[in-house]
């Protein structure tokens, strides 16, 4: 003789129609979790936790840091190049210096014109 | 929990004496960290935070060159000057080399001494190094040798111009010409930043770092033209050199704007090596600062009164007798052999000092008496601003000298010498200011050196001429006055300037007091002349004004003539050129 056993644990009833409604003979097992972190292990995590979150804030200071150094090296190279810039603007404006193209050969092989004279 | 520790009575009492320290610690870090946050937030900011300075940049000077291009004056240049703190220096004699061999020239006397001092913590060790010097200097990594960075101003086109620029000496003041005259224009203003630093002093990026950006000067044009200045100021030295005189002054100006095209004066000086200069007076602008007895040449002025007050007219002739008494005073023509009835024009040519009188005793109705002085004093301060500033952009500016009138010292003898340039005193710009309105239609445009401001890509922003007054002389009048000098100028100097042009001007020569008998003496005159040029006596297309100072020439009397009139011609028909003006 075959004998068939139904085990029923704690099932809430449902209430109304379901489309899963209990049928007869079906097995049905649930195992409820009665296992949970304790107060202590509650503690550690929420340190660990800040201790990440402390990390975290930390590297993004020391990359804002490291970000001024860099703005701070850009800034010394943009100024020499803008000293050099307008070194290089004294330098154009002393080889086309009115006294300097006036002495060039090139000057000095030109003749005052005799006359003037204006074309309409 | 059932521990016997909580029952035990020390215990417990160690507990809550814990507990109330911990309560303390709690409370005082409440207090400091809650409710005196922001006092220790701020005393922690001020012990990270730095302020710098962030420099202005001195604006940039710059000339015309010909009609549409500029050329650069005033540059500014980095230069370094190279510290040391010799209790750091650790191999002097190697520092020293190498000094001696980069900054050559530039070190400061001395300085080998100096750096073995170990009780000095800074000495300089070179001035005005360049950035090439300051980069191989760098490279040599000389421990305890540091380099202070500033700018310099730099003068490309030499000693041109230099009283009209001045200079900018150690504290970055400008001082003289238009340096000091707009320092605050071109100084600028400097910025700041308030940043959180490292231990170096190097700016993080990290609080609330506060930056007010650095606000340069502006960068000048000036209405000079670098190639007139050039060469008036070539035509100046030759001209003194003929007469062997050393001072002497010339502006050029556009009649149309009041813009000085060129204004020179000798002796000068470098602005580049400003030190060096002994004579002081050497970085005054004499065009503005030093007025004079400008002699003849205020005759113009005397006339143009006399012609706008229908006193006289172009045809209006007089009986000259070669002198005429005033009061106590004779009153002589330089020309004693031109008696006889003279017109206006040659009054100009012959430069009669009686024909201008007769002018002034026509302003007052045929006699020479308080409405003839009313009215001329009245002439000169208000139409052509005698007496007053001009208000060029030029430090120093003098606004000369005349007596008014109704105090004693204004009677009838001065006022007859002042219709000739006498008895009052008056600088080349209020004079050329003046004649300028005077041959323009009646227009006093304000003297100006400014053509514009530049921005960093060297665009141009025009400054627009300012009128002071119109109605100076009505439109008729200034054109019958400049056919008058015309005239005068075409008989009295005949062939000097080219031909299908219109050249006008006027002589004038004064004499100086002798500082030992406090009289006008006959050794020492002042030749001036003061003229214009363009293409018909509606278009002068320049004002020309020279003053030689100290000409030793035979007769003092004729100075005007021989020394500054040849000056104003060279320069006249070199212009025609120059500005391509057309001959009618």
């Amino acid at each position: 003789m075959s004998s068939s056993t139904t085990l029923t644990i704690n099932m809430p009833q449902s209430t109304g129609r379901s489309s899963q409604a209990w049928r007869r003979n079906q097995n049905t097992v649930r195992h409820q979790l009665t296992a949970g972190l304790g107060p202590v292990s509650h503690t550690v995590l929420i340190a660990i936790m800040l201790c990440i979150l402390g990390l975290i804030y930390l590297t993004q200071i020391t990359k804002t840091s490291a970000y001024g150094y860099q703005i701070n090296d850009l800034k010394n190279k943009q100024e020499k190049l803008a000293d050099q810039k307008r070194d290089l603007e004294v330098e154009s404006a002393r080889l086309q210096a009115l006294e300097r193209v006036k002495n060039s050969d090139v000057a000095k092989a030109m003749t005052t014109p005799v006359e003037t004279n204006y074309t309409n | 929990m059932n521990l016997s520790l909580t029952k035990h009575s020390r215990s417990h009492t160690l507990l809550w004496v814990m507990c109330a320290i911990g309560a303390v610690f709690i409370v005082r870090l409440f207090y400091l960290q809650v409710i005196q946050h922001d006092h220790y937030e701020a005393e922690a900011l001020r012990e990270h935070t730095t302020k710098f300075t962030l420099p202005a940049q001195r604006g940039e000077i710059f000339a015309r060159d010909g009609a549409s291009k500029i050329t650069p004056l005033v540059l500014n240049e980095a230069s370094y000057t190279v510290y040391a703190d010799p209790r750091y220096v650790t191999d002097g004699a190697k520092t020293a080399e190498a000094l001696r061999k980069i900054a050559g020239g530039n070190t400061v006397n001395g300085f080998e001494a100096n750096l073995k001092n170990k009780d000095l913590q800074y000495t300089i060790l070179a001035r005005q190094i360049s950035q090439k010097q300051a980069d191989l200097l760098e490279a040599e990594k000389l421990p305890g040798v540091g380099m202070q960075a500033q700018d310099r101003r730099v003068y490309p086109e030499g000693g041109l111009a230099a009283q009209v620029l001045g200079y900018v000496n150690n504290d970055g003041q400008g001082q003289y010409g238009i340096e000091q005259a707009l320092n605050g224009t071109l100084s600028g203003k400097p910025g700041l930043l308030k940043a959180v630093t490292d231990v170096r002093g190097i700016p993080l990026s990290v609080g609330n770092n506060v930056q007010e950006p650095a606000q340069d000067g502006k960068n000048l044009v000036l209405s000079i033209d670098r190639n007139i200045q050039s060469y008036i100021e070539q035509v100046l030295k030759d001209g003194l050199e003929k007469v062997k005189a050393k001072h002497g002054s010339v502006i050029v100006m556009d009649p149309k704007t009041g813009k000085v095209m060129a204004m020179a004066n000798l002796p000068t000086f470098d602005p580049a090596t400003y030190y060096k200069t002994e004579d002081y007076s050497a970085f005054q602008n004499a065009v503005v600062s030093n007025p004079y007895e400008a002699g003849s040449v205020v005759k113009t002025f005397t006339m143009g009164t006399g012609l706008n007050e229908g006193a006289v007219n172009k045809d209006s002739t007089y009986n000259n007798t070669g002198s005429v008494k005033i009061d106590d005073a004779t009153i002589r023509n330089v020309l004693q052999n031109v008696n006889g009835t003279r017109t206006m024009t040659e009054v100009f040519e012959y430069s009669l000092n009686t024909g201008v009188v007769h002018v002034l005793e026509q302003l007052g109705d045929g006699n020479l008496n308080a409405k003839a002085r009313e009215r001329l004093y009245g002439y000169f301060t208000d139409h052509f601003l005698f007496g007053k500033k001009t208000g060029i952009e030029q430090s120093g500016e003098s606004g000369g000298e005349i007596i008014a009138p109704d105090v004693a010292e204004g009677n009838n003898v001065r006022y007859a010498n002042m219709t000739f340039g006498q008895g009052m005193d008056n600088t080349m710009i209020q004079l050329a200011s003046a004649y300028s309105a005077m041959i323009n239609g009646g227009t006093y445009y304000k003297p100006t050196v400014i053509d514009g401001y530049a921005d960093d890509d060297g665009a141009v922003s025009k400054k627009n001429p300012e009128v002071v007054k119109t109605d100076v002389l009505r439109p008729e009048i200034s054109r019958q006055l400049v056919d008058m000098m015309h005239d005068a100028r075409t008989r009295s100097l005949k062939g000097v300037d080219r031909g299908g042009y219109f050249i006008g001007g006027k002589t004038g020569t004064s004499q100086t007091i002798d500082p030992k008998t406090g009289k006008y003496s006959d050794k020492n005159a002042i030749g001036s002349y003061l003229g214009f040029g363009g293409n018909s006596n509606s278009n002068p297309r320049y004002v020309i004004m020279v003053r030689v100072t100290d000409a030793q020439v035979s007769d003092t009397a004729t100075a005007g003539g021989v020394a500054a009139a040849p000056i104003f011609t060279n320069i006249s028909n070199w212009l025609l050129d120059y500005l391509q003006v057309r001959p009618l």
